[in-house]
Formats: structure tokens, sequence, C-alpha cells
């Protein structure tokens, strides 16, 4: 008689902690206004389908995203975040996602030396025009967040 | 490095030609080897002033309080706290004309054991950077290397690191006194209030800590100047310069060696940009 292997999803940070049965990750998108809300604005009208997970917050631009922000999503309710803004070149602003992405970096690896794994926080350029490639994005980070397990590091208690 | 007795003479100096309102410096503590800060209002105050190498703190950081606002300030700066200033000015926080700078060609401070401290031994620019005068023989720019210390976590596992990082934060007790203590922190509503300045409010907890510090270090990332005032003013003795030291290495190895303070005029890492930075790791 066949058994069913039922695969446990623990956290990657803390391998002794396992998920509930029922656990879904939760994702913090923070998207600029100009590029990135747009095409999840596109992905929506489109029909195009995406993983539920992401709670999206729209910024006026990437360069409004202090490391701040990444760090309090982390530390209140979300398990990832995906911040995502316009392609070099393309900023609203001119040059604000030049700024951003130098943010980016140092958060990241800021992070992952405190023990993320680096996986936790990921960024990317999604313009107006690419509905598709928002929805390739959340599903990729959907699917990579969900290898990870839930994350349980510095949470506030009550979240 | 001694420059007790030409300290003196310039605060006095300054006072008698009525060039300044107050001088910060260091005088002995009176109760131990220490030395703390001390501000001199009026000349015959000026004998109190010294100069060694337990001269540790970093002066630059009275200028953003209310009691040398606006005044005409002298003070004695060495070369980390001379790029501080050069940030302070850069900012906005001080004005070049309001200041006479002392500035110190160092030759290292001591820690609480009596070594030499661990930033002097990888100091790149011991020299005041910024100074109306300066004492002491410059002996130049050095070499970057990378932290003693990062070097040796960098070759751990991510969890072995996680460890570590537990404790530190489980020790804080999130009394504020490094963001209070550092130079470039002088925002007057800061965002780490947010969770709620707690020693009242019994909030002080390995999460708020985490949110704290991290958020902290990275206001500073391209900024910090690498002077442990922060770390000297920790109650807990939390290795503060950790989280730093990291964001510098990142900072230099990935933004055309940026080095926080080091010209004048020059802006943090985080205020310019390159069409070269790093882009890879984005989607
Ligand atoms: S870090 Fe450099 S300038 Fe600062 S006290 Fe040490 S040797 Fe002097
Ligand atoms: S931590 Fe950030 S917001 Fe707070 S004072 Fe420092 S730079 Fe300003
Ligand atoms: S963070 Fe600490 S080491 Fe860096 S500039 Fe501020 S006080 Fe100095
Ligand atoms: S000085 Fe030390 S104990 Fe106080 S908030 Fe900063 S890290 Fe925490």
């Amino acid at each position: 008689m066949e058994t069913e292997v039922i695969e446990k999803i623990v956290s990657i940070e803390k391998p002794h902690l396992e998920a509930p049965p029922d656990w879904q990750p939760v994702i913090m998108g923070i998207l600029c206004n100009w590029c990135s809300y747009a095409g999840s604005d596109l992905t929506g009208t489109s029909r195009i389908q995406y993983p539920p997970n992401i709670r999206i917050i729209r910024i006026p631009c990437s360069s409004r995203v202090d490391p701040w922000f990444i760090i309090k999503s982390l530390q209140t309710t979300a398990d990832g975040v995906l911040v995502s803004g316009c392609h070099p070149g393309d900023c609203h602003y001119i040059s604000g996602n030049y700024y951003a992405r130098r943010r980016f970096l140092v958060t990241k690896k800021l992070l992952n030396f405190v023990g993320y794994h680096e996986d936790r926080v990921q960024f990317s350029w999604v313009s107006a025009a690419e509905g598709q490639k928002f929805a390739n994005v959340v599903a990729k980070v959907t699917e990579d967040i969900k290898k990870l397990g839930p994350l349980r590091l510095y949470k506030k208690e009550n979240s | 490095m001694d420059y007790t007795k030409q300290i003196k003479e310039i605060a006095g100096k300054l006072f008698s030609e009525e060039k300044i309102d107050v001088f910060i410096g260091y005088r002995n503590s009176g109760f131990d080897e220490n030395q703390v800060p001390v501000l001199i209002h009026h000349y015959q105050d000026v004998d109190q002033l010294v100069f060694t190498e337990k001269s540790v703190f970093n002066l630059t950081n009275y200028l953003k309080y209310e009691h040398t606002r606006n005044k005409r300030v002298g003070l004695v700066v060495k070369g980390c706290d001379s790029r501080a200033l050069n940030l302070m000015l850069t900012e906005n926080q001080v004005k070049r004309e309001n200041l006479y700078i002392v500035g110190i060609a160092c030759e290292g401070v001591v820690d609480e054991a009596g070594q030499k401290a661990q930033n002097c031994l990888e100091c790149v620019m011991p020299d005041s950077v910024v100074f109306d005068e300066m004492l002491g023989t410059p002996s130049g720019k050095r070499e970057y290397q990378v932290n003693a210390d990062i070097r040796e976590l960098d070759g751990k596992e991510l969890t072995e690191r996680l460890t570590y990082f537990e404790e530190v934060f489980e020790n804080c007790i999130r009394c504020n006194a490094c963001r209070h203590s550092c130079p470039l922190c002088y925002c007057d509503k800061c965002c780490i209030d947010q969770e709620t300045s707690t020693l009242y409010h019994g909030a002080n907890t390995t999460s708020s800590a985490f949110h704290a510090l991290m958020t902290w270090s990275l206001h500073l990332a391209g900024r910090c100047v690498d002077c442990r005032n922060c770390e000297k003013a920790c109650p807990s003795h939390l290795p503060l310069h950790l989280l730093h030291k990291q964001n510098e290495k990142v900072v230099y190895e990935n933004f055309q060696e940026h080095q926080a303070g080091m010209i004048e005029g020059d802006r943090g890492a985080f205020y310019k940009y390159s069409m070269s930075d790093p882009d890879d790791f984005i989607m």
C-alpha cells in the first residue's frame, strides 16, 4: 500500500520551525506609480492570472523606497518583499530608479549579512506595457518564498 | 600624541580675540583615566582642555544640538571626525563661516583595554580633511581594507550569522544612545521612533531592536565615517560597527570606491548614482 508523502514546509532560516498545513506566503509588493503599478494594472485588465499572495502598495517612484519600508514589512506580516520600478532610463523623474538601485543593493546585502536568505527581498523593473512580465515576476517570487517557508525572524509579537 | 599645550593656546587666543562663543574639546573626566567632551564658554576655563590618544569621542556630534546652533564654534577634529564634519557641511547642518576647526594629524586613539582601537588600525584618512589649523605631521591617505570582523563573519554560514545577530539584537535595550551620539543622525523626527521609545513602554524587544538598528544603519550607509562614537555610547557594548562596516564594504566595492566625507562637497553614496552601478540582482 502506498502512503502519500506530504512534504513539510520549514523556514529556511529556522529549520526546526514548521509551517502550518494551510500556510500561504504573504508578499509585500512595493510598486512605483508610473511603470510597475500601471504594469500590474495591465496584468489585471488583460485577465492574466497571477498568485494572490502579493499585497500591493503604490508609491510615487522607486526612489521613494526608504530601506525602512523593507525592514518594516519584514518585521510585521510579510514573508517576502518585492520592490518594482521603471526600467533604467524610463524613470518618470528621470533618475529616481538609479538612486533606488543603490539602496536596494545595500539593503539586500545587509539583510543577507544578518541572516536572511537572499531571496526574501527581490527587485524588478516592470514597465507599464509589461503585464505578462509582472505576472511572471509575482509567480517567481511567490514560488521562491514558498520554498523558503514562513519568515520567523524578528517578528513583532502580534503580527 | 599630545597636543594639550597647543590646543590650550589656540582656544585661549580665539577667546581673547573674541572670535568664538564656545570651544568644544576634551577634558579629563576627573574620576578615572578617561576623557570626556567639554564645552568651554569662557577664557578662564581654557585650562581644562587636553588632547591625547585618549581623546576618543567625535566632537562634531555637539554641532547638531541647540547649544551650538548659530554660535561661533571652535572645535578639535581628528581625521574621522573631520570627514563627518565634511558631510555635515555638505548637508547644510552647519555653516563653515561659524566654525574654527583645529585639525589633528591623528596617530590613533586607544580602546578601553588601552590598545590601539580597531578603527584606527584600519583608518583610511588619519589627517583632518577640513581645518583652519593643523596640528601634527600629515601622513596621507591609506589603502582601504575590509574590516577584520566582517571578513570573519563573511566566511560563516547563514544560520551561524543569524544566531550571532539574534544575540546582538536581543541585547539592545533601545535606549537610542547610538543614534543620538552619531553626528550624521540629526533628523528632528526620526522614523525609528515609530516603535515608541521604549524604555518607557516596555517595547524593547528583539524585533524592535532589529527594526531600529537596521533602519538606522541603512540611513548611514555610504555616510558613516567609522568614528565609532555610536559604539562607545552603547551601554550594552554591542558591536554596532559590524552593520556599518558591512554597508561600507558593499558601497566601496560597488559604487566607484566611494568613501564617505573624503572630499569637500562630496555627498553620501545614496545621493548620487552612476550608470554602471550593478543591476544584475534586479529581475
Ligand atoms: S579612525 Fe583614524 S582619524 Fe579616527 S581616531 Fe582612529 S586613527 Fe584617528
Ligand atoms: S536613523 Fe535615519 S531618520 Fe533617524 S535620525 Fe538617523 S538618519 Fe534620521
Ligand atoms: S554611525 Fe557610528 S561610526 Fe558611523 S558616523 Fe555615526 S557615530 Fe560614527
Ligand atoms: S546604544 Fe546600544 S543599547 Fe542603546 S539603542 Fe543603540 S544599540 Fe541598542
